[in-house]
């Protein structure tokens, strides 16, 4: 016991005199004298060169670990997106067999007809040239609207693009 | 008519004026002209405006004599009377330690501070940088970096302008020019992170007396992002690389964001405890937005409080910026270090992007990696710029926000190492 309370006691007062050191240097000629008891240490670069090693292996080591995880959570999502889509399709087929699929609308002047939206976009463009006409005064006519192609990005997701990447601080 | 003369005699003697005449007096005059530059950066030039512009105010209030708005001797623990080392010897190995922790005197700061002071406890203790990393979460799209996790390697390898610049500031010992201690090495080298609040908030821990010109390094390299970087760019690579397109980038569910803000907090704050703090925070403001169901918090964490912050953070970090503290060569160095550091981390992300095309046999274009320095949303711009020179139909941008929003995280983590080694 006495033996351990010694140890202690030698350990405080080592370490104190450690601190008493470092605040001694601080309150003589501020940081400087740190600087300098620092640069006489023999083993300076040997903890400079640990520090940035270590640093840089460490950020490298989580950020791999991140990699790894959300790598898995992604093939998971994928797997997991590819599955409902697949169901998806086998339910549309299952339906599709049972009662033929009605004729499809004829759509003027449109290129892909197969998006049953596209009425809709038809008459959201329509409505949007006709505002336009008329804050301008001049009479514009719809003599087609074809779809982009599908590669390039639609003015909205650029929007969207825009918005999310404003600058903040 | 005594009693008139001397009222004005006491007048003139307790003006400002006064203090410019007075012992140092000089200094202050030229830390305002100094202040004057930034209000030149920041409103003609706008670089980063909303920042620079309260750093150069408070640059200003604390360097017109006499108005106590900010004192520095209350933040400089020399100066603390429970600080002088007879006490200290006196004391056993309990009270030392107890000495050490109140090495600072608050009830000073409280009793005798301005109201500068009083702001910059907020920056002293660590609050504001984590609310303004909660804010930038509330902002953020993890999506690009979840679709493709790869880019935190580039954010990784963007983080090693701030390693070799740690280097590079404890080389500078040995010429015998400065004399950084470790902890301000560090300090400088973390400008090398792009990040104005991890900058100030590990120099604020590590090395308070050189906050005021290393946030200004900070801010005003992140400013130059689009002129510092492509230079670095265009030489690092060849057009081939850098006229790559990248398939788009697939569609990321909110399950997905969700799961992501909360795994990156558990496991950094579990490897890193210190990078907790600022990973925590932002990783918070992150969930509240992607979860979908806290839309009132997230507005005000996008607008108001970041907004109240950085008002605060900015005017109270210019304050710092005392003569004293200001003018002397370290600054110089800072400003020559601070710049290197930007360059090396641009350098290494664009080396590693180079690596990646290679291991990837010409799929990555290796331009997002210079995305890794944080500097979000800039630096992603600057990707999706110098590619677009190189190849108008080429669309980096959302491949370039991966390893930029990866680069926040690695700026945390960084910091939080350095903390961890050194505070």
């Amino acid at each position: 016991m006495s033996l351990a309370l010694s140890f202690l006691s030698d350990a405080a007062s080592t370490e104190a005199q450690g601190v008493i050191d470092r605040l001694q240097a601080y309150t003589g000629s501020a940081e400087q004298s740190i600087a300098q008891q620092q640069l006489g240490d023999p083993d300076y670069w040997g903890t400079v060169g640990i520090i940035t090693i270590t640093g840089i292996l460490v950020v490298f080591f989580i950020l791999a670990l991140l990699i790894l995880i959300f790598w898995a959570m992604g093939q998971f999502f994928k797997s997991k997106d590819k599955r409902k889509a697949a169901k998806e399709e086998a339910a549309k087929a299952a339906a599709a067999t049972k009662e033929p699929a009605p004729a499809p609308a004829p759509v003027e002047e449109i290129d892909e007809a197969d998006d049953s939206d596209d009425d809709e976009i038809i008459a959201v463009i329509s409505a949007a040239i006709a505002a336009y006409s008329e804050a301008d005064g001049k009479q514009y006519a719809i003599r087609s609207i074809k779809r982009k192609d599908s590669k390039t990005r639609s003015a909205w997701s650029l929007a969207g693009i825009g918005d999310n990447t404003r600058p903040f601080l | 008519m005594e009693i008139f003369v001397d009222t004005l005699n006491g007048l003139v003697n307790s003006s400002g004026f006064m203090g410019f005449i007075a012992d140092g007096g000089w200094q202050n005059i030229i830390m305002i002209l100094i202040s004057f530059v930034l209000f030149y950066l920041a409103i003609v030039k706008q670089y980063e405006p909303l920042l620079m512009l309260p750093i150069a105010f408070g640059m200003l209030l604390t360097n017109l004599p006499m108005t106590g708005l900010y004192h520095a001797e209350l933040w400089n623990p020399a100066t603390n009377p429970y600080f002088a080392p007879e006490y200290i010897e006196q004391a056993g190995g309990v009270v030392v330690n107890y000495v050490k922790e109140a090495s600072l005197d608050y009830g000073r700061v409280l009793h005798e501070g301005g109201l500068l002071d009083m702001l910059y406890l907020g920056v002293k203790l660590g609050i504001y940088p984590p609310i303004i990393f909660l804010g930038i979460g509330s902002m953020t799209d993890f999506g690009p970096l979840i679709a493709n996790p790869k880019s935190f390697l580039l954010g990784a390898a963007a983080q090693g302008g701030i390693f070799f610049t740690f280097l590079g500031a404890c080389a500078m010992n040995l010429t015998g020019m400065a004399d950084f201690t470790l902890k301000e090495a560090a300090s400088i080298a973390i400008i090398g992170g792009a990040d104005g609040p991890t900058a100030i908030f590990l120099t604020s821990k590590l090395a308070p007396q050189l906050l005021g010109s290393i946030a200004v390094a900070a801010y005003s390299y992140m400013a130059l992002v689009p002129v510092i970087q492509p230079p670095i760019m265009k030489l690092l690579t060849t057009e081939k690389e850098r006229s790559v397109k990248m398939g788009q980038l697939r569609q990321v569910s909110k399950m997905e964001k969700v799961i992501f803000s909360i795994a990156v907090t558990i496991i950094v704050s579990l490897i890193i405890p210190d990078a907790g703090t600022l990973v925590g925070m932002l990783m918070l403001g992150n969930l509240m937005k992607e979860s979908g169901v806290c839309d009132r918090l997230v507005k005000t964490a996008q607008n108001e409080l970041m907004n109240i912050i950085t008002i605060f953070l900015g005017t109270t970090v210019g304050a710092t910026a005392v003569a004293g503290n200001f003018l002397n060569p370290k600054t110089l160095f800072i400003i020559a270090l601070g710049l290197i550091a930007f360059c090396i981390g641009t350098a290494c992300g664009v080396l590693l992007g180079k690596l990646m095309y290679v291991i990837s046999r010409g799929k990555i274009n290796p331009l997002i990696g210079s995305a890794g320095v944080s500097a979000v949303p800039m630096a992603a711009r600057v990707s999706q710029k110098v590619g677009q020179e190189t190849n108008p139909s080429n669309f980096l941008l959302m491949h370039a926000m991966g390893p930029n929003v990866a680069g926040v995280i690695g700026s945390a983590v960084a910091a939080g190492v350095l903390l961890s080694v050194l505070g």
